[in-house]
């Protein structure tokens, strides 16, 4: 119980601080839900996604990640709750929010019997005159300008991944939205998807939402995110917020560790102490106590190198968080 | 709306991209509508070679009328379900349906953009059956009397209408049902077995006239080629062919517009 009030507590946080910057908003949902009969497969999701991020959203399989991207698509009727999309309500201006959208859902689908570009030339055609004169930038800006002219059928899934990308880049879109992107793709391909990400973050000022149940990924790729979790939004916020636990650990660097650990210990401060290769980890009653700690081990000769949040991947944050409701529920 | 025009035209050019440059079904196509007519040919000329006193030349007006039936009644229409059916169900098969629709473009307008490429790849086939038909009928024609100018005229617009009509009608039925072979199956069942065993059936009476094959085979030109014979008002045959031409493509668009993508 205590554990959903904590989740929700973050939740809260950072919808109040995006709140702030609402004028930016790329995406913006206020209580979205989706029912499949009795089942919600997103249940009230709230969620700010800033202009100019690469945003991660992640999740389990079935966490419902899909069904969100396919509301704000409108490839599915929400249940209830709102929706905007650069600025515009979805379904309602669905249109004209869609013409500066790229997005691929599930994995990008193409004719296997037309090459890469003939590819693009079919999805330019609804997309509008300007797009056609967008090809070739678009298979250049994703490394396929060599192979445009060979049949998709003969493309790995990276490169079918890259021509989604290009493909979405065609109608010079604000904003993306990659459902899944790195699925199936090999380390190099997975480097050349980060690079192109970043690069249409940081150099064009895109915003990218990721889907991805690859948390390692997200965690070098995006600058935001938000776990989802059964339906729910359990927390989001900048990728430095999610992993720092603000209730956790400090992790000592000294000369002397076993010094350092009996003189700790039973320190009314410390609520808990224990040893990891070699280092000191403590859990303080408040964090303000680490400098008065600090001075006290100095002052009994310890050398201290270093003392600092011990620093957790977003895979063990995000396995933490969902085991903890998974145990709550 | 010059830039929906210019969007509209580039949808159809796409559409006929993807559609002419699937060579296998093409040539499928291509030996759908010519090989009966090289087999047909074939043999009829062998036989008027090996013993011309019991086997009158090969061509001639009534080898013209067989054409008409083939490539209007039979061969030529399993040709447009093939050809409709792939414009119909192709991007839904392939996925890219779902990506269209991402773009915001109107669904109606999705669904509009594949009949005129359907039209100019099925017209196509068409065209060239036709043309190797008639070559053989005059060709092959000997002493036999051969098609006039009108005639051919009349025969161009005929097998363009019966071709075109269930074209259209396949594009819906694919667009209805999301499904190649479903379409493919129910409308060659139809147009090749049902279709002609109720056009036969003088028990129906005048129910036969709300058939398709009926109305075609009203409407067909030329010299009788043994197909029963059915009469009814033109408008009646008009009113039955927009019906065919409405009903069919109506339900296919409300389900392009109306599908989970």
């Amino acid at each position: 119980m205590c554990d959903h009030v904590a989740a929700h507590t973050l939740v809260g946080m950072q919808s109040t601080h995006a709140n702030q910057d609402h004028q930016a908003a790329a995406i913006e949902t206020a209580a979205l839900t989706k029912r499949f009969g009795d089942r919600a497969a997103v249940d009230g999701v709230s969620l700010v996604v800033p202009r100019g991020t690469a945003f991660g959203f992640l999740g389990h399989n079935g966490a419902g990640k899909t069904t969100f991207i396919r509301m704000l698509l409108g490839l599915t009727r929400a249940s209830s709750g709102t929706a905007n999309v650069l600025g515009l309500p979805v379904p309602a201006m669905r249109a004209q929010a869609l013409a500066r959208v790229g997005a691929i859902v599930e994995e990008p689908s193409f004719y296997p019997h037309l090459t890469g570009r003939e590819n693009l030339r079919v999805a330019a055609a609804v997309r509008g005159p300007e797009a056609r004169e967008r090809i070739g930038g678009a298979l250049r800006r994703v490394g396929l300008d060599k192979r445009a002219g060979d049949r998709v059928g003969t493309y790995s899934l990276g490169m079918r991944q890259r021509l989604g990308v290009a493909r979405c880049l065609l109608s010079d879109p604000e904003l993306l939205m990659l459902d899944e992107p790195m699925n199936g793709l090999d380390p190099g391909g997975m480097l050349d998807m980060r690079r192109m990400i970043r690069e249409l973050v940081e150099e064009e000022g895109r915003t990218v939402l990721i889907s991805s149940h690859l948390l390692g990924e997200v965690e070098k790729t995006c600058d935001v995110a938000a776990i989802i979790d059964r339906g729910h939004v359990i927390a989001q916020g900048s990728i430095d917020e999610l992993v720092d636990d603000k209730a956790g650990e400090l992790v000592i660097e000294c000369d002397d560790a076993e010094r350092a650990l009996n003189l700790l210990a039973g320190d009314p401060a410390v609520r808990r102490l224990r040893s990891e290769h070699g280092a000191p980890r403590m859990s303080l009653t408040a964090r303000e106590y680490a400098g008065e700690l600090n001075s006290r081990l100095v002052g009994a000769g310890v050398v201290v190198t270093r003392l600092e949040p011990a620093r957790r991947s977003l895979e063990e944050r995000f396995l933490e968080m969902t085991t903890r409701l998974e145990v709550a529920a | 709306m010059t830039r929906n025009l210019t969007i509209t035209k580039q949808m159809i050019a796409a559409d006929l991209l993807r559609l002419r440059k699937k060579r296998g079904f093409i040539a499928l196509v291509l030996t759908v509508v010519i090989a009966p007519l090289v087999i047909a040919t074939g043999y009829n000329v062998i036989q008027h070679a090996s013993d011309p006193a019991a086997h009158g030349p090969a061509g001639g007006l009534q080898y013209y009328g067989r054409l008409l039936s083939l490539l209007g009644v039979f061969m030529g229409p399993v040709a447009a379900i093939l050809i409709g059916a792939e414009a119909g169900a192709g991007d839904l098969a392939a996925g890219v349906f779902r990506d269209n629709v991402l773009t915001g473009r109107s669904r109606t307008a999705l669904f509009l953009a594949r009949i005129p490429a359907a039209l100019v790849v099925c017209l196509s086939v068409t065209a060239l059956g036709f043309a190797a038909g008639l070559a053989a009928t005059f060709g092959f024609a000997g002493g036999l009397p051969t098609p006039s100018a009108s005639l051919i005229l009349e025969s161009v617009g005929w097998l363009t209408l019966a071709n075109s009509v269930v074209c259209v009608i396949a594009i819906g039925l694919a667009s209805l049902t999301g499904s190649r072979p479903g379409t493919i199956t129910a409308l060659i069942g139809w147009q090749l077995v049902l279709s002609p065993l109720l056009v036969q059936s003088d028990n129906l009476g005048s129910l036969r006239n709300g058939l398709l094959d009926g109305v075609m085979l009203f409407l067909k030109p030329g010299p009788a080629s043994g197909a029963p014979t059915i009469t009814m008002s033109v408008a009646v045959a008009l009113a039955v062919l927009c019906a065919w031409l409405l009903a069919l493509p109506t339900l296919g668009a409300w389900r392009t517009r109306t599908r989970d993508a």
